[in-house]
């Protein structure tokens, strides 16, 4: 039981003035899975994030997190400190003026004075290998730099479990495998929603599939074949 | 953009923020309260001197110069000729009164003296430091951080508005004196506070995420140096020197 | 709109300085710790929002919106407005140090009292016509109290500013009109797409 760490049961969800987005959904990650979330646009994967946060009421259904049951504002400001939530825009998670006191303010909220803060950020950003920007201004950071901070202010509050939506949405490919690096090297239970299969591959050790309102295992392997076209088609060539 | 302006290091951008805002603050309130022209002009001076040793390029100097200037050329408009006093001379059905002439030119000064001292103190350092700096002077914490939110959203509301109007643009619209433009405007605004309070929205929520329990914190710490001191204790007494001055003449 | 450094007397700029104090005091006991983040986002957006300008017969002014923020903020107006006009000075070098208090008074003022005067009218549950005169009306009347008041810091520094002081309030007449035309049609959208943010 101690093993899992994330477990919906039986979660229905609408949103005021519209069709259920998730029904009779069950769920659970167990310690040190890390697990890849796939659906179409629209298919509630965020909402599901959102309602494993408590940031919306499920209308139906019981959460457990972390051994505990979740159930009222004060049992999901505990869960938060353990658990990571990283958002699509960064943009949204980045409001501090200077890195530092972005990377910090987790550590703060969870009652580090700060001196310890700082240090704890500093440590962060080391890891992560953002060394040096401790004091630039976030809004002038680039689209890579911003998505690796967030999830500096994330880690920075040493969390249990990861919840990461679409981390890799916007992203060149020297930062995409920057991302891969950290993610292997994190030992953290984890959920990503990422609509790329290859991403999904190197960071996850299976996928869930997200479809008609409910969840299902997608672990099949499938083997097929990608018709291509390209110039020059028709001569003998290879792919690698 | 709307990005601050490039903040060149100088002798000035290394005194404590907090000093510098002080003394910006006293010699404004200085100048603003002072009447006699030796003293604006000597005020002027200073200015001058602050803002060349604080390396600020020319253009940007007299750009930010601009907008007060307009207004003091809308006032030179009037004040020659609105005054009692003694005529300086007649144009035609005017007279041009020197009180009024007189008084135009002190408030030109003034302005401009004000302005070089801000303009210092703006081109030195950058306004997130001001923030900070604001805070270690004892204004609320809630202004401050009203302040800091206001200033990070800023850069990303003025892109999404930018892109909109794009939008509009590669649609044929072009602003002009009609209903429709007001009405497209009025639109644009309203998506735009739309989005910025799902945005909002957003930004609560992942505070929330991280622990946010309506406790917000500053890490910026400032500590004086001896360039502080001497700094302060010279523009303190230069401001002694000029009041003395003044109260004198 | 903004009255810049060095014209006004020192007592009017005292003045406006100690009753911008107390405006923003009463705005930010009203913000919770919680509210900071929406206000700081919504003064970033009437920021943005004022920078837009809109062509008036053959010049272009830009909006100051005070109606607007004072419906939907009311007397959170204060700070929002006070942190706005700060961020002008440091940006742009519209007004300076000295005056911060009394222009934001004088923009400040009316958009809260246009709230108490015109929210009632303006409620989601009021008829059509009642809601849209009251929404312009709060629009027109911010701007029309700020312009008297800017004449009036101008005429109160002394007699002679007289003259000055009546054409710049003359000047915003058109102003008045459009602010209460951009006002209406703005809240009118955000009545259909965003009702909360009119509650």
């Amino acid at each position: 039981m101690d093993n899992i760490v994330i477990k919906l049961e039986n979660i229905c969800f609408s949103y005021p003035g519209s069709d259920p987005v998730l029904e009779k959904l069950d769920f659970s990650l167990a310690r040190g899975n890390k697990i890849g979330l796939i659906g179409s646009n629209g298919s509630g994967k965020t909402t599901l994030f959102h309602i494993i946060m408590g940031l919306i009421k499920p209308s139906e259904g019981k959460i457990e997190i972390l051994g505990d049951p979740a159930e009222n504002e004060s049992d999901f400001r505990k869960i938060r400190h353990k658990v990571g939530f990283l958002f699509q825009n960064s943009d949204d998670q980045l409001f501090c003026p200077t890195v530092l006191e972005d990377v910090a303010f987790g550590p703060l909220n969870q009652g580090k004075s700060n001196t310890e803060a700082k240090k704890i950020a500093e440590d962060t950003l080391e890891y992560l290998g953002l060394s040096g920007f401790e004091d630039r201004i976030t809004y002038k950071l680039s689209g890579g730099e911003k998505r690796l901070v967030s999830l500096a202010t994330v880690l920075s509050m040493n969390p249990e479990v990861l919840l990461l939506d679409e981390p890799t949405a916007g992203l060149d490919d020297k930062t995409k495998s920057t991302l891969i690096q950290i993610l292997a090297d994190l030992s953290l239970s984890c959920i990503i929603i990422s609509h790329e299969f290859d991403f999904l591959k190197e960071t996850t050790d299976k996928s869930y599939m997200l479809k008609d309102r409910t969840i299902f295992l997608d672990d099949d392997l499938h083997m097929h074949q990608h018709v291509h076209a390209h110039l020059q088609g028709t001569a003998p060539h290879r792919h690698t | 953009m709307i990005w601050e302006k490039n903040n060149k290091t100088s002798v000035v951008s290394e005194i404590d923020p907090r000093i510098k805002l002080i003394i910006a603050f006293l010699f404004s309130i200085f100048i603003a309260v002072s009447k006699s022209f030796p003293v604006l002009i000597a005020a002027f001076c200073i200015g001058v001197v602050l803002v060349s040793i604080t390396k600020i390029a020319l253009r940007d100097i007299i750009h930010s110069l601009i907008p007060v200037n307009l207004m003091i050329l809308f006032l030179w408009i009037f004040l020659p000729f609105t005054f009692e006093g003694q005529p300086l001379f007649h144009a035609g059905p005017f007279t041009i009164i020197k009180e009024g002439v007189v008084h135009s030119a002190g408030m030109t000064i003034k302005s401009n003296a004000i302005m070089l001292v801000l303009i210092t103190l703006v081109g030195s350092t950058s306004i997130i430091t001001l923030g900070h700096a604001l805070h270690e002077l004892g204004i609320s914490k809630k202004l401050v951080h009203l302040f800091f939110f206001t200033i990070r959203y800023i850069n990303s509301i003025h892109r999404e508005y930018l892109s909109m109007v794009n939008a509009l643009k590669v649609r044929g619209f072009y602003p002009g004196n009609n209903i429709h433009t007001y009405k497209t405007m009025s639109y644009l605004i309203g998506m735009l506070l739309v989005r910025s309070f799902d945005k909002a929205q957003r930004v609560h929520s992942a505070m929330l995420c991280r622990g946010f329990n309506g406790n917000l914190y500053s890490l910026k710490e400032f500590s004086l140096n001896r360039t502080d001191v001497v700094s302060f204790l010279f523009m303190i007494s230069l401001l002694f020197i000029l009041g003395t001055f003044e109260w004198i003449i | 709109m903004h009255i810049s450094e060095g014209i006004l007397s020192p007592a009017l700029l005292a003045g406006g300085a100690v009753l911008t104090i107390c405006g923003s005091a009463a705005g930010l006991k009203s913000i919770d710790y919680d509210e900071i983040p929406v206000m700081g986002i919504l003064s970033a957006a009437f920021f943005v929002a004022s920078l837009i300008h809109l062509p008036i017969g053959p010049v272009s002014a830009h909006l100051t919106l005070n109606g607007l923020i004072g419906l939907i903020l009311g007397i959170r107006a204060f700070p929002v407005i006070l942190v706005g006009l700060t961020l002008q000075v440091l940006l742009f070098q519209y007004g300076g140090i000295t005056t911060i208090g009394i222009n934001t008074l004088n923009i400040a003022l009316p958009a809260v009292l246009c709230h108490y005067i015109f929210k009632k009218g303006a409620s989601l549950n009021t008829g059509k016509i009642v809601f849209n005169l009251s929404v312009f009306s709060c629009g027109f009347f911010s701007i029309f109290f700020s312009a008297i008041m800017v004449g009036f810091s101008l005429s109160l520094t002394g007699r002679a500013f007289l003259p000055a002081a009546k054409i710049a309030v003359a000047a915003h007449l058109p102003v008045m009109f459009i602010e209460g035309g951009v006002t209406t049609a703005c809240v009118l959208f955000l009545k259909k797409v965003r009702p909360e943010l009119l509650e």
